[in-house]
């Protein structure tokens, strides 16, 4: 054999080793679904990783479960359209507080669920922005009873005054 | 020029060769493969999501909802989906912003910090953004080991397990959608809630927003809010320039949003 060869022949023993250890670490369930190799080509149980995530937001009908009065009366309110969690989940580790019923572990419900009087919350939505669109009642924070919860004169689950 | 037998055998033969090589080659290269570089735009049932930006008030309740949903911590300023804030001056400055993403809502009217007169302003609006899960994902491309990829159904997620973190898909992603997550490591992006859409729920981010301003479901499913607004109203994506047909339609669109 001519040694203008050997190097070929080296070229190839490292790429018959790089496609031995490719074999041994790539997951048999590597696949290009529908042969798109160029968008699909995935390991198909990450899917189910994701799939198996777990559901956090349950919705109006599981605090429904223990507190149809306040559903009722938030549906026929100005708030029909805002959902418990949006204000009662809290992000804040000092304001929650389900004291009652543990739901983590009664029912599996894994936000923290708490009461947020403050006027930042109601500012969300409330405070006065010229270019705000005007699907809500807007106050200006600065001049509408400032340093007051919204709450001490507010009833937000019937929007109207207490 | 004379030809004799042999050598007219010999040349057919070698240009009998000359054709089948080739395709003998292909075969080994798998010819899916090779069709997949051509990959026509489908009918297939898919996800798709509508934003209507004319109704959005910037509450920020989606951002909050998202970031509880999916696990992101509150605090780190990454997010799946933001809000942001588009302030046009009669001067014809564009201020835009989005505060930490906006997960604390707009609660007044200070673009950038800065303190900006009521009769300064020509116009204004919220864009909420999220990752557009395009049609040719070009966050996909780039990935060297093959842990992110496109759902049949059209979602585009990140393999948490093989994903080592070099970050291409942050860089080559048009929208911005991407980031790295600070407790798992790896990429990270919006999944469209892909374990709540699976389980017939819609998105944390939807079902959050009061004001019906995102709405979601199947693309070419006659029945879906989504398919009628599509079809019947005047809609438009974010840059489409880039021709990674996004799959995240806006309603109400400016030619000031980047």
């Amino acid at each position: 054999m001519s040694h203008a060869w050997r190097p070929v022949a080296v070229v190839f023993g490292v790429i018959l080793c790089m496609m031995f250890f490719r074999m041994l670490f790539k997951p048999s369930d590597f696949k290009a679904a529908n042969g798109d190799y160029k968008y699909q080509y995935h390991r198909v149980k990450s899917e189910d990783d994701w799939k198996s995530f777990k559901v956090k937001h349950m919705g109006t009908e599981f605090c429904a479960e223990c507190h149809p009065d306040k559903i009722e009366i938030v549906k026929g309110s100005g708030h029909s359209t805002v959902k418990c969690e949006n204000c009662h989940a809290m992000f804040e580790p000092s304001k929650k507080g389900h004291e009652k019923v543990d739901l983590k572990a009664t029912k599996q419900y894994l936000l923290d669920i708490g009461i947020d009087r403050s006027r930042e919350l109601c500012k969300r939505c409330h405070a006065k922005i010229s270019y705000r669109p005007q699907v809500v009642k807007m106050i200006d924070p600065n001049t509408h009873n400032q340093g007051i919860e919204c709450v001490n004169c507010h009833d937000v689950h019937r929007t109207s005054f207490k | 020029m004379s030809l004799s037998r042999r050598d007219f055998l010999r040349m057919g033969f070698l240009a009998v060769c000359g054709t089948v090589i080739p395709l003998g080659s292909l075969e080994i290269l798998k010819p899916e493969a090779m069709a997949s570089l051509v990959h026509p735009y489908s009918k297939r049932k898919r996800w798709a999501y509508v934003v209507d930006t004319t109704k959005c008030v910037g509450c920020g309740m989606c951002v909050k909802a998202c970031k509880l949903e999916n696990e992101i911590p509150f605090n780190a300023d990454v997010q799946r989906t933001w809000v942001e804030r588009y302030v046009q001056l009669n001067s014809g400055e564009v201020i835009i912003d989005s505060p930490r993403g906006a997960r604390y809502g707009y609660t007044s009217n200070d673009p950038q910090g800065r303190a900006v007169e009521q009769d300064e302003i020509a116009k204004g609006f919220f864009v909420p953004k999220l990752c557009n899960h395009c049609e040719k994902p070009s966050c996909v491309q780039v990935c060297p080991v093959g842990a992110t990829y496109a759902t049949p159904d059209g979602v585009v997620l990140v393999d948490r397990k093989w994903c080592i973190g070099c970050g291409y898909c942050i860089t080559n992603c048009p929208y911005f959608a991407r980031f790295f997550h600070p407790v798992v490591n790896t990429a990270d992006k919006c999944t469209f809630c892909y374990h709540r859409i699976t389980k017939g729920l819609n998105p944390a981010c939807v079902q959050a927003c009061p004001f019906g301003v995102r709405k979601f479901g199947k693309l070419n499913d006659p029945d879906s809010e989504v398919f009628k607004i599509i079809n019947t109203e005047r809609v438009a994506v974010l840059k489409p320039e880039f021709g990674n047909e996004p799959h995240v339609f806006y309603i109400g669109l400016d030619h000031i949003v980047r």
